[in-house]
C-alpha cells in the first residue's frame, strides 16, 4: 500500500507529462468507443434483420462470391474514390435519394389517386379546388392584386363544398376523359408549372420554359414505349412521371453539366448494374440464391396465417394514405402557428405573456408520451367527434397533433434563420406584413420547413402506441375504403406479427415488415437531409 | 402600364388591405391556438374519465395499492406495481444511456474533428429515428436470445433486461445532443485559462467543461428519464405484461430477468382488451394515463428549468 502510493508519487513528479498523457489518450479512446457503441449495436441488429428478411441463410457461398464481385467491390471502390472526391460522393447520394424518393412518392400518388380516390373523384375535387387555385396563382403573379390571397382562402373553404355538391356531374367529366386524360390535366400540367418555377427560382441551370415544355411533351411521346410494358399502365406512368422522372432528370442533368460532379454518376449506375447482374447471373450458373421474405409477393398481398402467403399490402396503403393526410394537416397548421409566433406575436405586455405561454406549451407538448396522444385521440376524435374507432381520419388527426409541436419548432427555426435585414428592406419598401411573409420570408424558409416536416413525418409513420389506443385493427385484409374507412398501418402489422410464436413469423415475416418500414424511413430521411444540404448553403 | 398601376395599388384600397392583413393574422393565430387546445384536450380527456374511476376506487387504494389485476377477480387497481415496473425499465435504460450519452457528448464536444462530427452526429440521429416497435422486435427476437447465451443468465421470453438495454441505446442520442450543446456553450476563455495553468486536455474536459456544463447535462439526463418513462412499444413487445411488486430485496434484483408491466404497457393492454368503455377497468386506463402524464410533465419542466439555468450562465 505504502509502496504503491510512493511509486505513484515519484512517477508523477518525474514524468509529469507522460502519465497524464496516457490517461488522456485512454480517456479519448473511451469516449470515442462510447460514441460508436450505439451506432454499432444498431448496425449489428440491422444486419440480423436484413439477414432474416432476405433469407440469406439458404444462399450458397458461390452466390456470396457473385455478390462480392458484382455489388460489393464496385460500391466499395466507388466509396473509396468518393473519400478523395467528395463532390462525386454527393452526386451519387443526390441521384440515389432522388430515385428512391421518386419511387416512393410515386407509389404514394398512385395509392391515393388511383387505389383510394379513383380518377373520377379526384378530378371532381381538382376542378373545384385545384383549378381555381391555379388560376388565382397565375393571375396573382401577373397582376399585384390585393384580393387574390383572400380569394385563395375562399376557394379552400368553398371548393371542397362545391366539389361535394357537384360530385356527380364533375366526376362524369373525369369519366369522359378517362384515367390518363385526367392525370395529364391534373398532375402533369401543374407539374410543368411547378418545375418551371423551381428551375427558374432556385436552380441556376437550364431555362425553366424548356423544362416545362419537356414535362408536357415527353409523357405523351413515351406512351408507345410504355404500352409495351405490361405492368405499367398509362395512368401509373403519368403519376410516376412527375415524382420520379422529372426530379431525377433535373438532378441528373445538373450533375452531368458540372464537370467536377460528372464522375459521381458512376456510383449509382454501378450499383444498379451490379444488382441487375446479381439477379441474373446466379440463375444462369445454377447457383442457389437466398430465399427472401421481402419480395414483390410480400408487398402486394394481404396478411395471412400462413407465413409464406403473408403480405403487407393493406398496411402499406393504410400508412401511405394516413401519412399524406398528416402531411397536409401539419404543414398548414405548423407553418401557420410558426408564422404567428415568429412574425406576429407580441413579445411584451399581457399579450406577450400569452405568446410566452403558447411557446412553453408547445415545447412541453413535444415531451408528452405518444401513448397519451393515443388516449387524446380516443377521447376526442373517436368518441366525442364520432370519427370512428380505427378509421383513417381519426389516425391522421391523432398523429398530426402528435407531431405538430415538432413541426412548429422546426418551422420556427427555419423562419428565424431568415435575416432581419431582408424583412426590414421589405417593410422599408412599403410592403405589408403578409406581403413580406409571402415574397421574402416563405421562399427562403420553405426548404428548412420541408426538412423539419419530413423528419417529423418519419416519426409519425413509425408510431404504433397511439394507433393501438384509437382502436386501429391489428390485422386487416383490405386497404381502407376512404377517409372514414377502417385501416391498419405498417408498424401496427409488425406489432401484431411479432406476437406470433412461430419461427417463420418471428424471423421471416416480421423481419420483412421491419425492412419495409426502415426502407421507407431511410428514404424520407435522406430526402430531408438532401433538401437541407441543397438549399441551406448560406447565401446570406 | 405597370409603372402607372403600381403607385395606385400601393395607395388604393387601404381599408381592404388592412382587412386582409387582419384576416391572415387571425388565421395564423388560430393555428397557434390549436396547440393550446391540444393541451386542454389532453388534460380533459384524461381527467374526466379518471374522475369517474376515482368514484369507484379511492385515491389511496390506487396510489398505494401493491396489486394490479384489472381482469381477474378480485379486481384491484393498485398503481404501485406498474410504477415499480416503469422504474425498473427506466433504471436499466438510464444505466446504458447516461454514461454512453455523456461520453459521446464529451467526445463530440471536446475531441472529435469536424469531419468525424459530421459523420457521427447524423448516425446518432438515426438511432433516435428508428420506430420503437422495431426496437421492441429487436429486443424480443435478437437481444434476449443473445443475453441467454451468457452462462448463468436465465431470462424469460419476455424480460425487463433486454427491453431496457435497447431502450437505453435508443435514448443515447437524446442525452448526447443536449449535453453536447451544453458543453459547446462553455466559453473558450474557461478552457484557455485552464490550459494556461498547465492543465491537460483530460483535466480540462473532466475538470472544467463537464462541471461547467453540469446543469445542461443534468437537463439531458432528466429528459432521457422522462422519455424512458413514457416509452411504450419496446416494453409492450419485449417486456411482457406481468405486473409485479417486490416483497423482498432478492425479488427486486431478479425483477430484471422476468416479465414486467409498466404504466404504458398497462394502458396498451387495457386499450387492446376493452374499448367499449364504461367499466372500471376501462377507466383505470385514464387514471394510469393521468399519472404518466403528470410524471413526464414534471420531469420535462425540471429539464426546461435546468436548460434555462445554463443558458443564463453563459449568454
Amino acid at each position: 500500500m505504502a509502496t504503491g502510493t510512493e511509486r505513484q508519487g515519484t512517477d508523477g513528479t518525474a514524468a509529469f507529462g507522460g502519465v497524464s498523457r496516457l490517461r488522456g489518450v485512454v480517456f479519448q479512446y473511451v469516449t470515442f468507443a462510447a460514441s460508436l457503441f450505439g451506432i454499432l449495436s444498431l448496425a449489428v441488429l440491422l444486419g440480423y434483420v436484413f439477414w432474416d428478411a432476405f433469407g440469406l441463410e439458404t444462399a450458397e457461398s458461390a452466390w456470396y462470391a457473385t455478390m462480392v464481385v458484382t455489388v460489393v467491390l464496385p460500391v466499395a471502390g466507388f466509396l473509396l474514390y468518393a473519400r478523395r472526391n467528395p463532390l462525386a460522393g454527393r452526386t451519387a447520394l443526390e441521384l440515389a435519394a432522388t430515385a428512391t424518393g421518386g419511387v416512393l412518392s410515386g407509389f404514394a400518388l398512385v395509392v391515393v389517386l388511383e387505389v383510394i380516390a379513383g380518377s373520377g373523384l379526384w378530378f371532381a375535387y381538382f376542378l373545384a379546388v385545384g383549378v381555381p387555385l391555379g388560376a388565382l396563382y397565375l393571375y396573382g403573379r401577373r397582376v399585384e392584386a390585393s384580393w387574390t390571397g383572400l380569394a385563395v382562402l375562399g376557394v379552400l373553404v368553398a371548393g371542397p363544398v362545391a366539389g361535394t355538391v357537384l360530385l356527380g356531374p364533375l366526376s362524369r367529366i373525369g369519366g369522359v376523359l378517362g384515367g390518363p386524360g385526367v392525370y395529364y390535366l391534373s398532375v402533369i400540367a401543374p407539374t410543368a408549372l411547378v418545375a418551371r418555377h423551381v428551375v427558374d427560382g432556385y436552380l441556376d441551370g437550364p431555362n425553366g420554359n424548356y423544362v416545362a415544355l419537356a414535362t408536357l411533351v415527353v409523357p405523351i411521346l413515351a406512351v408507345p414505349a410504355v404500352d409495351t410494358v405490361a405492368v405499367l399502365s398509362r395512368s401509373v406512368w403519368l403519376l410516376f412521371f412527375p415524382t420520379l422522372v422529372v426530379p431525377f432528370s433535373i438532378v441528373a442533368g445538373r450533375n452531368l453539366a458540372a464537370p467536377g460532379r460528372r464522375v459521381g454518376v458512376v456510383g449509382p449506375l454501378a450499383f444498379a448494374l451490379g444488382v441487375g447482374l446479381l439477379a441474373v447471373v446466379p440463375d444462369l450458373l445454377g447457383i442457389t440464391g437466398p430465399s427472401p421474405w421481402f419480395d414483390w409477393q410480400y408487398v402486394t398481398s394481404a396478411p395471412s396465417q400462413t407465413a409464406e402467403q403473408a403480405g403487407l399490402y393493406p398496411a402499406i396503403i393504410g400508412s401511405i394514405f394516413m401519412i399524406v393526410l398528416v402531411a397536409l394537416l401539419t404543414l398548414v397548421l405548423g407553418v401557420g402557428a410558426a408564422l404567428y409566433l415568429e412574425e406576429y406575436a407580441p413579445s411584451s405586455g399581457p399579450a406577450g405573456a400569452v405568446t410566452q405561454l403558447i411557446r412553453i406549451n408547445i415545447s412541453n407538448l413535444a415531451g408528452v408520451p405518444s401513448v397519451v396522444y393515443g388516449i387524446l385521440g380516443l377521447a376526442v376524435f373517436a368518441n366525442t367527434l364520432q370519427f370512428g374507432f380505427g378509421t383513417v381520419i381519426t389516425a391522421a388527426f391523432t398523429l398530426s397533433l402528435l407531431i405538430l409541436p415538432i413541426v412548429i419548432i422546426s418551422a420556427r427555426e427555419a423562419i428565424r434563420s431568415v435575416p432581419d435585414s431582408l424583412r426590414e428592406a421589405s417593410y422599408g419598401m412599403g410592403a405589408t406584413r403578409w406581403q413580406t411573409i409571402k415574397n421574402v420570408i416563405m421562399p427562403r424558409a420553405i426548404p428548412g420547413i420541408l426538412t423539419g416536416t419530413i423528419l417529423a413525418l418519419g416519426r409519425a409513420i413509425g408510431e404504433t402506441a397511439p394507433l393501438i389506443m384509437i382502436g386501429v385493427a391489428t390485422t386487416k385484409f383490405s386497404p381502407p375504403s376512404g377517409l372514414f374507412g377502417k385501416m391498419t398501418a405498417m408498424p401496427m402489422q409488425v406489432f401484431t406479427w411479432s406476437s406470433y410464436p412461430s419461427e417463420a413469423f418471428q424471423h421471416g415475416v416480421v423481419a420483412a415488415g421491419v425492412v419495409t418500414l426502415l426502407i421507407v424511413l431511410l428514404t424520407m430521411n435522406s430526402v430531408a437531409i438532401l433538401l437541407r444540404n441543397e438549399f441551406e448553403r448560406g447565401d446570406y | 402600364m405597370s409603372n402607372e398601376s403600381a403607385p395606385i395599388d400601393l395607395r388604393g384600397d387601404r381599408g381592404f388591405q388592412d382587412l386582409r392583413e387582419r384576416i391572415y393574422q387571425v388565421a395564423f393565430l388560430a393555428c397557434a391556438v390549436i396547440s393550446v387546445l391540444a393541451t386542454v384536450g389532453i388534460v380533459l380527456s384524461l381527467a374526466v374519465p379518471a374522475v369517474g374511476f376515482f368514484q369507484n376506487v379511492s385515491l389511496g387504494e390506487f396510489l398505494l395499492g401493491t396489486q394490479f389485476s384489472p381482469a381477474i377477480r378480485p379486481k384491484v387497481f393498485g398503481v404501485l406495481p406498474l410504477v415499480f415496473g416503469t422504474l425498473v425499465i427506466t433504471a436499466g435504460a438510464a444505466a446504458v444511456a447516461l454514461p454512453f450519452g455523456l461520453l459521446t457528448a464529451t467526445y463530440l464536444a471536446e475531441y472529435a474533428s469536424a469531419g468525424r462530427r459530421a459523420v457521427l452526429k447524423p448516425m446518432l440521429e438515426v438511432l433516435a429515428g428508428v420506430p420503437t416497435v422495431v426496437y421492441g422486435y429487436f429486443a424480443l427476437v435478437y437481444v434476449t436470445p443473445l443475453l441467454n447465451a451468457i452462462p448463468g443468465l436465465e431470462l424469460g421470453t419476455f424480460n425487463a433486461l433486454s427491453a431496457s438495454i435497447i431502450m437505453g441505446v435508443m435514448i443515447i442520442p437524446m442525452v448526447s445532443s443536449i449535453s453536447e450543446d451544453a458543453m459547446s456553450a462553455v466559453p473558450d476563455s474557461l478552457r484557455e485559462a485552464s490550459y494556461g495553468l498547465g492543465a491537460t486536455k483530460f483535466d480540462v474536459s473532466t475538470g472544467v467543461v463537464i462541471p461547467s456544463a453540469a446543469s445542461g447535462i443534468a437537463s439531458s439526463f432528466v429528459l432521457a428519464l422522462s422519455r424512458a418513462i413514457g416509452e411504450t412499444m419496446i416494453v409492450v413487445v419485449a417486456a411482457g405484461q406481468t405486473a409485479r411488486f417486490p416483497g423482498s430485496v432478492p425479488e427486486l434484483l431478479t425483477s430484471f430477468f422476468k416479465s414486467t408491466q409498466t404504466m404504458t404497457s398497462a394502458i396498451i393492454q387495457l386499450g387492446l382488451s376493452d374499448l367499449s368503455g364504461g367499466t372500471t377497468a376501462y377507466r383505470a386506463l385514464f387514471a394510469i394515463g393521468l399519472t404518466l402524464f403528470v410524471m413526464t410533465l414534471v420531469l420535462n419542466v425540471i429539464s426546461d428549468l435546468l436548460v434555462q439555468h445554463y443558458q443564463e450562465d453563459y449568454d
